[in-house]
Formats: structure tokens, sequence, C-alpha cells
């Protein structure tokens, strides 16, 4: 595996703070059985708000397995997953969460017999306090709302779930489009109901009326959170950037499910400042930037630094992603604190996995242009296929309409065998001469 | 198998062999529509009923070439297959198409339709895929009105209640005669090998309902009673959006196994459930769609109180079954979540069985071959303790 000579990267110092931040939240869902509280299991969209706003511990299935895969952790839960059965082929999140619940059941068995000290309880994957309840609201992905059915089945078939059911926005109608449309809107009013029948679940398994003015509150934190976030990222679009797709990528647990507070606010506001600083000195996220990239698919935890490292030593700066930038409350004009639940209920349905082809393309042949990129990395993320279904096309778009090359690479979401180093080096450089030659190209002629 | 069996077998394996020739010739005959509708859940019903001739999308015999560029490679050969069958024009004999599924890769793989032919009317609906919520009947119903309205727009004249319950009638008699058959199989009778048994259900998704009920009403007239002798009985599970290969089923059998019952899509899936007849015609496609999952469990849908291992089970139970070949289509994600329950509750019976994966290309006969055969001779060695 050939490495890269030298650590160009700049990233955002805010983001040591913001790893505590993660860690901590982290802690709290280890501990939340011995404080007594009622854990919920989720998977998909941020439905947090909610939950915070009911007292409970929520635990995001995919934001595990990711945590996990980012601290190379991964391995025990997925063996435990193969064990059980489940092939490599199956989404690498599915495969790690359920391999923790198959070890969290385990150790629940063991201690509802009194054993302890098993050795997975060592294991990180399994220090997951099990759910009280489940609540699945996926969307743009059929993977998503199984993987929570068997959970619901690995755990004995005992416990409650919530299903909120996000239907794909096909875009088909003559009026479809993004934010537009009577497929838009009647889709939006029918998740605003599954909502409020959420809320109506969650008051049962708590057994305590729903605290409103908490919701209000967590989405005027998040509202203004992410306005914080969109503000620094379209600084961005300056050239050279003053931070990049991996600094966006540092921050997503934080946008999408840790606690709304001031805190969270005073995250993002301080994500800005630094951003905005870089600016008027001059500082870019990458040392020496020749080159801007677009990167589409979702992300590969486990080579995250990696990553970083290898494109900047090429001197290009990743300066956005589909992932990053149309995902995470990404639409904030949309939220209204003060009636909480419609802005939410969009914004369930805005996942970038879920959208036809068409409206897809449009978002990202979009940011090509705003971010002023050279070229388009596609992350062809192997288990996932709920990213990777547009990406062809979406190539292809991009040359014919901007004249925008691409490259493709393997890898994964949460498991590193599927990452072919050589492959993209091999297939980077020669898109690097490339733009390299265009660029003279365009200078001599 | 006798002469005249195999004659009247002879319409519906050509139709299974080449269901493209077979919707050109319709076309010329009739001057009608043709839908295009993909797996597993659009009801041909209301097809019909608009007067055109619903096809359930079958996956081709060629090697997939234009289309490897246009989804990776890691989608399930159905897919990959209908990519490739798009890019290259194969699927201009469709006037139009109709979607119901929640597979995401299969909305990828018609997303690269709607690419290659923009042109052509797609509708794609999405039914609920989780049952047992107090709002999925009344959303289902809705979805179902939707498609019927849809579809009177692609005819050009609404779809008529009148119409709808014919259609209706016409497919449950098809689905019952087919019923029938399969019954005869899990009861004993060994008259149809695997490959024939796909013939019969291949062709009725490809057909016109009524002339398939012609064909089949004389094939069943001159099928025999054939006793099962000693060969093991296996059961085929699996297999969702499209038939597995012939030379797969007729390498099973060729290792001195017998297929006894199956739920794949291109068998029991397909047949297992009829649309009630004796209420509205938009209530009643809504309660098949719900109450197909209750008959035979899918793994693409979530409904607690189904379970496909019991099903499963039962069937084993039903049809005196050995053993089991789980057959996947390599990368199907659904089954690919749930084949450890099937896998646990085997194990926890006893019952052997073999997973084979499956792929758009090559089927690896010798590698089947040699795993049915250590499969057989398992049961046979395992038959021997016990008796
Ligand atoms: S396949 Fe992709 S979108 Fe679907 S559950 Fe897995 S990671 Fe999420
Ligand atoms: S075989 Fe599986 S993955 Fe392929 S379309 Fe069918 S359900 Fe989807």
């Amino acid at each position: 595996m050939s490495t890269p000579v030298m650590d160009k990267t700049r990233r955002l110092e805010v983001n040591k703070a913001g790893s505590k931040m993660i860690s901590d939240y982290w802690d709290g869902v280890f501990n939340a059985r011995e404080r007594g509280d009622q854990v919920v299991w989720y998977n998909g969209q941020a439905l947090n708000p909610i939950f915070q706003a009911a007292g409970l511990v929520w635990c995001h299935g995919e934001a595990f397995s990711a945590r996990l895969a980012a601290q190379h952790l991964e391995v025990p839960a997925q063996q435990a997953g193969e064990e059980y059965g489940y092939l490599g082929e199956l989404c690498s999140y599915s495969r790690t969460h359920l391999g923790c619940a198959v070890l969290t059941q385990k150790s629940r068995q063991g201690e509802a017999t009194g054993i302890v000290g098993m050795p997975e309880q060592e294991q990180l994957a399994s220090k997951l306090p099990a759910p009280d309840f489940f609540v699945n609201a996926y969307s743009g992905c059929s993977t998503g709302q199984q993987w929570d059915d068997i959970s619901f089945r690995v755990f004995g078939k005992e416990l409650p779930m919530f299903n909120v059911s996000l239907p794909f926005l096909w875009g088909n109608k003559p009026d479809s489009g993004y934010l537009v449309g009577e497929e838009w809107e009647q889709t939006s009013l029918h998740v605003e109901d599954q909502l409020y029948k959420l809320i109506d679940f969650i008051e049962h398994q708590t057994g305590r009326p729903f605290d409103w003015d908490a919701l209000r509150q967590n989405m005027a934190y998040i509202k203004r959170a992410s306005e914080l976030r969109r503000e620094a990222m379209a600084l961005c679009a300056l050239t050279p950037a003053p931070a990049t797709f991996w600094d966006w990528i540092s921050s997503i647990a934080h946008i999408n499910f840790l606690p709304a507070s001031q805190e969270l606010v005073d995250f993002f506001a301080a994500v800005k400042a630094e951003v905005e600083r870089r600016v008027a000195e001059g500082i870019s996220g990458v040392q020496n930037e020749r080159y801007r990239l677009y990167f589409d698919g979702i992300m590969n935890w486990n080579k995250l630094g990696w990553l970083a490292k290898k494109f900047a030593a090429h001197d290009v700066a990743v300066i956005a992603g589909r992932y990053t930038h149309h995902a995470f409350w990404q639409e904030p004009h949309m939220i209204d604190p003060e009636n909480p639940i419609p802005g939410m209920a969009k914004h369930y349905l805005l996942c970038p996995t879920n959208h036809g082809t068409k409206t897809i393309q449009n978002l990202v042949l979009g940011d090509c242009e705003k971010y002023g990129v050279d070229g388009i990395v596609f992350h062809s993320t192997r288990t996932c296929r709920a990213f990777t279904n547009p990406q062809q096309l979406v190539a292809k778009a991009a040359q014919r309409d901007l004249g925008i090359p691409s490259i493709f690479f393997e890898g994964d979401v949460a498991d590193a065998s599927f990452y072919k180093d050589e492959i993209l080096e091999s297939r980077l450089v020669a898109m690097l001469e490339g733009i390299d030659s265009r660029r003279s190209r365009d200078v001599t002629g | 198998m006798s002469e005249t069996l195999a004659a009247a077998l002879a319409p519906l394996a050509e139709v299974a062999e080449d269901p493209d020739a077979y919707v050109v010739r319709w076309k010329e005959r009739t001057g009608g529509k043709v839908v295009g509708a993909f797996p597993m859940s659009f009801p041909g019903e209301i097809a019909h009923a608009a007067g055109a001739l619903p096809v359930v999308i079958q996956e081709n015999r060629e090697p997939d070439t234009h289309g490897r560029n246009l989804l990776a490679e890691f989608y399930c050969g159905y897919t990959r297959n209908i990519a490739d069958s798009a890019a290259k024009g194969n699927l201009d004999i469709y006037d139009g198409f109709f979607l119901a599924d929640h597979c995401i890769q299969l909305l990828g793989a018609v997303d690269v339709v709607r690419f290659e032919s923009p042109e052509k009317p797609m509708y794609f609906g999405h039914l609920p895929t989780s049952l047992g919520d107090s709002w999925t009947p009344e959303d289902a119903r809705k979805m179902m009105r939707s498609f019927v309205d849809e579809m009177g727009e692609f005819a050009g004249a609404p779809v008529t209640p009148e119409a709808l319950a014919h259609s209706i009638a016409v497919f449950n008699e098809n689905r019952r005669l087919l019923r029938e058959i399969f019954e005869a199989r899990r009861s004993g009778n060994a008259q149809f090998t695997a490959e024939q048994m796909q013939v019969l259900v291949k062709s009725s998704m490809v057909m016109d309902k009524a002339e398939h009920t012609r064909l089949l009403r004389r094939v069943i007239a001159e099928a025999a009673e054939v006793p099962r002798d000693d060969r093991v009985r296996l059961y085929l599970s699996g297999h969702f959006s499209h038939a597995p290969k012939p030379e797969l089923l007729r390498a099973i059998e060729d290792c001195g196994a017998l297929v006894v019952d199956d739920d794949l899509f291109t068998g029991m899936r397909y047949i297992s459930t009829d649309v009630p007849e004796d209420v509205d015609a938009v209530d009643a496609l809504r309660d098949w769609y719900l109450q197909r999952d209750v008959n035979l469990p899918c793994a693409t849908l979530v409904q607690h109180e189904a379970d496909w291992e019991d099903y499963l089970l039962n069937s084993i139970d039903r049809s005196g079954a050995q053993g089991v070949i789980v057959l996947l289509v390599k990368f199907c994600e659904p089954h690919m979540l749930y084949y450890p329950e099937l896998r646990k509750a085997l194990d926890e019976r006893g019952v052997p069985h073999l997973l084979i994966e499956t792929e758009h290309e090559g089927v690896p006969e010798e590698n089947v071959r040699t795993r049915v055969e250590a499969l057989v001779e398992r049961i046979r060695r395992n038959q021997l303790v016990r008796s």
C-alpha cells in the first residue's frame, strides 16, 4: 500500500473540541442504564430532537457502526454478525450493528442469568445498552427498514417498534423537483402525520406527556447550528478553500445526533469563526491547493484520516460532497421552531439517497458549479446501493453538461476490506494529469 | 412424460424461453399496449383491466455488456440485467413501465430505464412496506387507487370497476390452477420437474392470462399422477424477483434429488394469494397486497407477526421435504438480512440445508453439483441412522 508522503492537510482546530463532544455523548449512552434512563435504538433520519424532548437516551445504529469503523474497532461486531450468518456483501452498517445487537443480546442474557465478565463486555461493540424500543425512519434505502425488523427479531421479537415510512421522491410528475411540486407537498404532509403518531407512541412508551416546549427549543438550537454550518460551508467556495469536505465529515455527528443545546450552537459558531479567520489570513484547508474535487459517496469511515491525507498529498482540496452538503438539516430556512414538525418532516425526506437520479444530478452538478470543482470522485460504496444507485448516470451528466471528469474508487462505509488503495491512487493521478493537460490547453489555446 | 403432455407444455416452454418474442407477437396480433411491470408487487390486474398486456419483466439470457457501466458490479443479477436490457434497447417492446416495489437496487435499475427511455411513461408508486401499522391499509388503498388512475391515463381511458372485477376473476382463475399443480406436487405427485414448474409460472407472468389458462388446462388434462420415488425430497427457498436458471434446477435434480415445494418468486410466491372478488376492486387489491405477506412472508416487507421461517418449517412439514436449498440472488439485501433467521430455524429443527448464491452470468454447475451431492448424501446417511 503506498503511503502519502507528507501531511498537507490543515484540518480545522475546532474539530478537536468537537471530538470530545462526541465521546461524551457516547459515554452518556453507555451509562444510560446506570442512570435508569430509557433507551431507544433508531435508524435513518435525525429523530433525536424528539427523543431528547421526551427525556430518552438515543442510539443511532449507523452512527454507532460508523464510530466503530472510524476507531478501527468494527471487527469484533462484524465477526459476531458473520457467525450469526450475515454475508459480507450485506450493508456493513447493518451487519456491524446487528453484530452489536447479537453481542448486546448475549450480554443481556448474561446479566439475566447472573453471568458476568463475559469477554465481549470488554469490547466497545457490546457496550450498547439494549433498547427499550425501536424507531425506524429510513429514507432512500430499503435495507434500513429491514435491518430494524431484524434487530427486533434478534432481540426475541418482544420490543415495541415504531416505523416512520418515508416514501422515495421519484420525481416523475411534470411539476416535480427539489422542494417543489405536488409529490413533495403531499409526501411531506404524509410524514408530518406520522411524526405526530410517533410522538403519541413515545408518550405511551415513557408514560409521560411529551414536552412540546422542549422540542421547540431543540429545533431553535438546531436551526441556528445549521445556519452557522451552512454559512461556513458556503465560504469554502472561495479559492483556496479555507476548509475541506473532511472537516464537514468531522462535524456530521454533531449536526446529525448530538443533543440540541447552546453548546451545539457554540460549536458551529466556533467552526464558522475559524473558517472566517482562515479566509482573513489566507489559510487554506490544504497546503498549496492546486485541484478542487467533489466527493460523491457515503463516507468510508475506516479511511477518514487516510483519505484526507491522500488527497492533500496530491494538492487536492476536496471541497464538498453529496453526503455532507445534502443531508443533516441542510435547509434550515424550512425549520420553524414555533411549529417544528413540518420542517422536520421535510428534512427527513431530504436524505441524499431519497431522490430519483434527476434531482440528485441537479444537486450535484449545481454544487460542482458553485464550488468551482475540477472533477468528481465517486466512492463506489460497496455495500450501500442506496448511495451508488445514481452514480454512473451522474458521472455521465457531469461530463456531458459541464465537461467535468470523474473517477470511481471502491471502498465501503464500515468494512475496510473493500478499499483498494492502488485503484484510487492510479485513477486519481490519471485524472489530475488530465486536468493539468486541459488547463495547459486552455492557456495555450 | 407422455408425448401429449410434452406437446401441451411446449407452447408455454417456448414463452418462458423467449418472453420478448411472445410480447412482440402479441402486439402484432392485437395492436394493444404492453406494460412492463417490475417484480414483485405490482398487480397486473390493473393493466389487464385497461386492455393492456401486463408482463413481469424477466431477466434475459444475454451476457451483460452495455449496462455494465450503468450500475456497479455489486448489484443483483436481475437489476444489472435490467440496466443492460435498457441500454441495449431490449425494453423498447414495452409501451410503459409500472413499479410498486421497495427494494433500493430495483429503484436504481428502474432509474436507468428512465434515463435510457425518457419518453416512455414510467410510474413508481410506494406501497407501504411496513404492514403492521394502523394506517397501512388506508395508505395501501390510496396507492392502489392511484395505480388505477395512472393506468387509466396510460391507456387513454379510465379503468372501470367492472373491467377491474373481470380482470381480477381472470387472474384468480389462473393462480388457482397453478396452485392446484403446486398442491399436487406438495402432496406427492412427482409429475413435473422443477424446471417444468418454472415454465408454468414464468409463462404465466408473461402471457395473456386467458390464453395461459387455456393452455394450462390442457397441461392439467394431460398430467398424470406420478408417485414420488426414493429420491431425496428437497425444498427450494428464496430467489426473489427472477427465475433461477433452468440449468441450475436441472443440476439440482440430477443429483438424485426431487424438488417437492418452493417459496421462490417464480414459484409459490407469485401465485400465493388471490384478490378477493366480493368487495370493491380497489379494496380487494389492497387486501391482496396485505394478505400476500401473511400467506407467504416476504423479506422486502416488514410485518412482525409474519415469519418467513415459520412458513418455511410448515411447508417442509406439508411437503415432506428432507432438506432445503436456499437460493440467494447474490447481493440481494433483503434476503441477506433474513437468511440468518431462516438458518437458525432450520438448524434448530435439524433440517439439512445449503446456501447457493446465484448471479446473472455463469451457473457454476460443477460446484453446485458437488455441494448438492454432499447435501443429498448427508440426508441419506441421516435416514439410514434413523431407520
Ligand atoms: S445500504 Fe446504505 S443507506 Fe442503506 S442502510 Fe446501509 S448504509 Fe444506510
Ligand atoms: S433480487 Fe433482491 S436485490 Fe434484486 S431486485 Fe429483487 S429484492 Fe431487490
